[in-house]
C-alpha cells in the first residue's frame, strides 16, 4: 500500500525527466539554430554571404544558419526592436560607431577581442585601422566583413571631355568646373538628399579638408578645446552654401530619394555631370546601367584653400559593414566561428569578384576602378567614419538634420554649429 | 406532504435566486475576456508608456534613468513637436473641408447614376486598395522635380513659373503630401456615405421628384439631412485619422524637408528609432495620446450639440 503513491510519483517524476530530456535529446540530435541578420538586400551580396555559411554548416554538422536580409533603412529599425526586446539575432551586421555602441553599452554584443587574439593569424590579415569604428574601451566588438568604402566624387567622363574640363583638385577648380558645367545646362552635382547621409558627405570632407580630422575627433570626443562651434565647422558650413549658391546641385536635392535611384537617374540621363557617393555606387551603375558605367571615373574631394587638412585623406569605412555577435547568442563559439567564414579569404575572393574590397592587407585585383579605390585608401593619411554613424544616434540625427537645413538654405553656418554643441552638450550630460 | 411541498417551493425560491445571480453575473462573466483582452493590450501598454514618458532610455538593457518631468518639459519647449501637432491639425481641416466634401458628391452621384456605376465604384475605390507604401513609392515619381510627369506637364505647357520641387522645398512639401493623403482616403469616406445613402427610401426620391422637386433640392433638403449621423461619423473619424497620420508621409518625405511635412508620429518614429531616444520618443507618443483624445472628445461633444439642435 505504500508504494502506491510513490510509484506514481516516480512515474511522475520519470514522464517529468523524459520531458524536459526530449527537447535536450532533440537539440543535440537535430539542429542547432544560429540567427544571422544584415542588409545584402540583392541576391548576388546576399548569395556570398549564404556560401559562406553552407560551408560553415558543412564543417559543422548539426548546426544550421538561418539568415535573413533587410533594405537598409528597414534593417536599422528591425535590429533597434529585435534588441530592444531582448530577442536579436546570433550575428548582425552594422557600421559600427555610435548605435553599435549603444548595444555595447547595454551588455548585447559579446567582445571578440579574446577570440581574435587565440587566432592572430586570421586577425592580422585585416588592415588595423578597419577595427576602429568597433572598438570601444580597446575591445573589439566586430569584424569587418563587406567592403572598404570611401566618398569620392564619381563623374562622367563624356561630359568632361566635351565641356574640356579635367577632375578639379583645388576649391577654385571646383568652382570653375561648376560654373562651365551650369553654362551648358548641365547640373553639376546630382544629390539625393532626402535621407540627409548623402548631404552629410560633403558637410564631413570639407570640415575635414578644413581642419584634418582632429576638429572632429576633439568636438566628438568633448576633449579640452573641442567644440562643434570651432570655426573649422562654421566654415564648412559656409562653403556648403557656396556650393549651393552657385547652383552646383541638381533641382530637388532636398527631396529626391538615393534608395529609388533620385540622384543616379539624373547621372543616366546626362542632367548631371558628377556625384559625390561611397564607392559602392560604382558596383550599383554597374548593375543598374553596364552602358553608362563604361564613361564613369572618380576623383577625390578637392582640397580647400588654407585647409588644414591633408587632401589625401578620405572619409568613409574600411569594412562597410562589420558583423558582430550578440551576448543573446546561445553558441558564441560556434557563432565566431561562423564570423570567421563570413570573412575568410574565399569569401573575400568572392566579394571581390563582386567588385567589393574587404580591408585586408596586401589584397590585389583586376580591376582598374578597385585599384583605385585601393590607391586612395593606401594613400589617405586618415579614414574618418561617417559623422552620423561615428556619433552616438541622437547627435547623429541632429547633425543630418541641420546639414540638410545648411543645403535648404534655411539655417546660417553659424546657427548649425551652435545646435550642433548645444545638442552634444546635452548628450554629454546624461 | 407539507413539508414536501414548502420544500419544493423554498427549493424553487433559492433556485430563482440563482437564477437572478447568474443573470446579474452573467454580463461580467461574458465581458471578462474582453476586459483581460483590453487590459493585456491596451491598458497596461497605454499605462506603460507613460510611465516610460518619465526615464531616460536608448530602449536598451537596463539603462533607463528617471528623469522625472524633464521630457514633459522638453517637449514644452519643443518648437518641432508643435510644428508637427500644427501640422496633423492642417491635415484634419483639409479632410474635413476637403475629402468630405469631394466624398459626398461622388457618393451621391454613383447612388444616383445606376447604369455603370458599380464599375466606376471599383474604379473609384482602387485608391484604397493600394498599400501607402507603394501609393508613396508612385508619387515620390509622379513629384519628381526633373523627370516627374507634373514638372512635365508644366513645362510643356509653358507655365515654367508652376514648375516647383514639390517635395524638396519646405514650402510646397506638406502641401503635395496632404494631397496624396487626402487622395488615397476619399473612396473610404465615399463608401460610408454611400452606405448610408443605401438606407435612403427610393420611394421618398421618387415622390419628391413627381412632386416637381429638383436634383438639387432632393439632395439639400432630404438626402443631406437623411446623411447628417454618417456625416458627423466621417468628420470624427478624419479628425482622429488626421492626428494620427503616418504611413505615406513617412514613405514620401520621412517627416522632411527640414521638418516641413513632420506629423506628429514621424516625429514620435523619429526620436524612438532613429535618436535611440525612447524615453523621449514615448513621451510625444504619450502627448499625442492626450491631443487627440482631447479633439476627439471636444469634435464628439460638438457632434452631440450639432445634433440636438438641429
Amino acid at each position: 500500500m505504500q508504494f502506491k503513491p510513490s510509484r506514481t510519483f516516480t512515474r511522475l517524476l520519470g514522464s517529468a525527466a523524459v520531458a524536459a530530456l526530449v527537447p535536450l535529446a532533440a537539440q543535440a540530435q537535430e539542429t542547432k539554430t544560429i540567427t544571422s541578420w544584415d542588409l545584402r538586400s540583392d541576391t548576388t551580396t546576399a548569395g556570398i554571404v549564404r556560401d559562406a555559411m553552407d560551408r560553415f554548416e558543412e564543417a559543422n554538422p548539426g548546426y544550421v544558419v538561418e539568415d535573413s536580409h533587410f533594405a537598409n533603412d528597414a534593417y536599422k529599425t528591425k535590429l533597434k526592436i529585435a534588441f530592444g526586446a531582448n530577442e536579436p539575432p546570433c550575428i548582425f551586421a552594422s557600421w559600427g560607431g555610435g548605435p553599435l555602441k549603444e548595444y555595447v553599452d547595454s551588455d548585447q554584443v559579446v567582445d571578440l577581442t579574446p577570440y581574435l587574439d587565440a587566432n592572430p593569424e586570421f586577425k592580422d590579415r585585416f588592415v588595423p585601422a578597419s577595427f576602429g569604428p568597433v572598438t570601444f574601451n580597446d575591445k573589439i566588438y566586430g569584424l569587418p566583413a563587406e567592403n572598404t568604402a570611401v566618398a569620392v566624387i564619381f563623374y562622367n567622363t563624356e561630359i568632361f571631355d566635351e565641356l574640356d574640363l579635367t577632375p578639379p583638385e583645388t576649391w577654385d577648380e571646383l568652382m570653375n568646373v561648376i560654373n562651365v558645367l551650369n553654362e551648358n545646362n548641365i547640373a553639376p552635382f546630382a544629390l539625393a538628399n532626402k535621407n540627409k547621409w548623402p548631404g552629410s558627405m560633403y558637410f564631413v570632407l570639407l570640415a575635414d579638408r578644413i581642419g584634418g580630422p582632429e576638429a572632429f575627433r576633439k568636438a566628438a570626443a568633448r576633449e579640452e578645446g573641442g567644440s562643434f562651434e570651432d570655426p573649422v565647422f562654421i566654415e564648412a558650413g559656409e562653403r556648403l552654401q557656396e556650393l549651393v549658391e552657385a547652383d552646383a546641385f541638381a533641382r530637388g536635392y532636398n527631396g529626391l530619394d538615393y534608395d529609388v535611384g533620385g540622384s543616379r537617374r539624373l547621372l543616366y540621363a546626362d542632367r548631371a555631370a558628377m556625384e559625390l557617393m561611397g564607392s559602392w555606387e560604382m558596383a550599383t551603375i554597374r548593375n543598374e546601367n553596364p552602358e553608362f558605367a563604361e564613361k564613369v571615373d572618380f576623383f577625390t574631394f578637392p582640397s580647400v584653400p588654407d585647409g588644414k587638412g591633408d587632401p589625401s585623406n578620405v572619409v568613409g569605412t574600411l569594412g562597410d559593414n562589420y558583423v558582430s555577435i550578440s551576448s543573446a547568442c546561445p553558441y558564441k563559439d560556434k557563432a565566431f566561428e561562423l564570423l570567421t567564414y563570413l570573412t575568410n579569404d574565399d569569401a573575400a575572393a568572392a566579394r571581390l569578384a563582386d567588385q567589393r574590397v574587404m580591408p585586408l592587407k596586401g589584397i590585389t585585383t583586376e580591376d582598374p576602378f578597385l585599384n583605385k579605390v585601393l590607391e586612395v585608401v593606401g594613400e589617405a593619411g586618415s579614414v574618418q567614419l561617417w559623422y552620423d554613424q561615428e556619433l552616438p544616434p541622437a547627435l547623429g540625427e541632429v547633425h543630418k538634420d541641420t546639414v540638410q537645413q545648411l543645403f535648404g538654405l534655411s539655417i546660417t553656418p553659424e546657427e548649425a554649429a551652435a545646435e550642433m554643441e548645444q545638442a552634444a552638450q546635452a548628450e554629454a550630460q546624461q | 406532504m407539507s413539508t414536501a411541498i414548502t420544500r419544493t417551493a423554498a427549493d424553487r425560491q433559492r433556485q430563482r435566486k440563482k437564477w437572478v445571480l447568474a443573470q446579474r453575473a452573467a454580463p461580467f462573466v461574458f465581458m471578462t475576456p474582453a476586459v483581460i483582452f483590453l487590459a493585456v493590450y491596451l491598458l497596461y501598454p497605454l499605462v506603460s508608456s507613460f510611465r516610460l514618458s518619465f526615464v531616460n532610455w536608448n530602449g536598451l538593457g537596463d539603462t533607463a534613468v528617471f528623469v522625472g518631468l524633464d521630457n514633459w518639459v522638453r517637449l514644452l519647449h519643443d518648437g518641432v513637436f508643435w510644428h508637427s501637432a500644427w501640422n496633423n491639425i492642417l491635415l484634419a481641416l483639409f479632410s474635413i473641408v476637403i475629402q468630405l466634401p469631394i466624398a459626398l458628391v461622388l457618393a451621391v452621384v454613383l447612388d444616383e447614376a445606376s447604369k455603370g456605376s458599380r464599375i466606376l465604384k471599383i474604379l473609384y475605390f482602387i485608391p484604397l486598395l493600394m498599400s501607402s507604401v507603394a501609393l508613396g513609392v508612385l508619387f515620390k515619381n509622379i513629384y519628381d522635380p526633373n523627370f516627374g510627369p507634373i514638372n512635365s506637364i508644366l513645362d510643356a505647357m509653358g507655365l515654367y513659373g508652376w514648375a516647383h520641387d514639390w517635395l524638396g522645398d519646405p514650402r510646397y512639401a506638406l502641401g503635395s503630401v496632404i494631397a496624396v493623403v487626402l487622395w488615397q482616403n476619399i473612396p473610404f469616406y465615399m463608401v460610408l456615405f454611400l452606405a448610408g445613402l443605401a438606407s435612403f427610401p427610393r420611394e421618398i426620391t421618387e415622390a419628391a421628384r413627381l412632386d416637381g422637386a429638383s436634383q438639387t433640392t432632393i439632395f439639400w433638403r432630404l438626402k443631406l439631412p437623411h446623411l447628417q449621423g454618417t456625416f458627423r461619423t466621417a468628420v470624427l473619424l478624419a479628425t482622429i485619422g488626421s492626428m494620427r497620420y503616418f504611413d505615406l508621409i513617412y514613405v514620401m518625405t520621412e517627416g522632411g524637408p527640414e521638418n516641413a511635412s513632420q506629423v506628429m508620429a514621424s516625429y514620435m518614429y523619429k526620436q524612438v528609432f532613429a535618436s535611440f531616444e525612447l524615453g523621449y520618443g514615448t513621451t510625444v507618443a504619450a502627448a499625442m495620446f492626450i491631443i487627440i483624445t482631447v479633439i476627439a472628445a471636444v469634435a464628439f461633444r460638438l457632434s452631440k450639440r450639432f445634433e440636438t439642435e438641429v
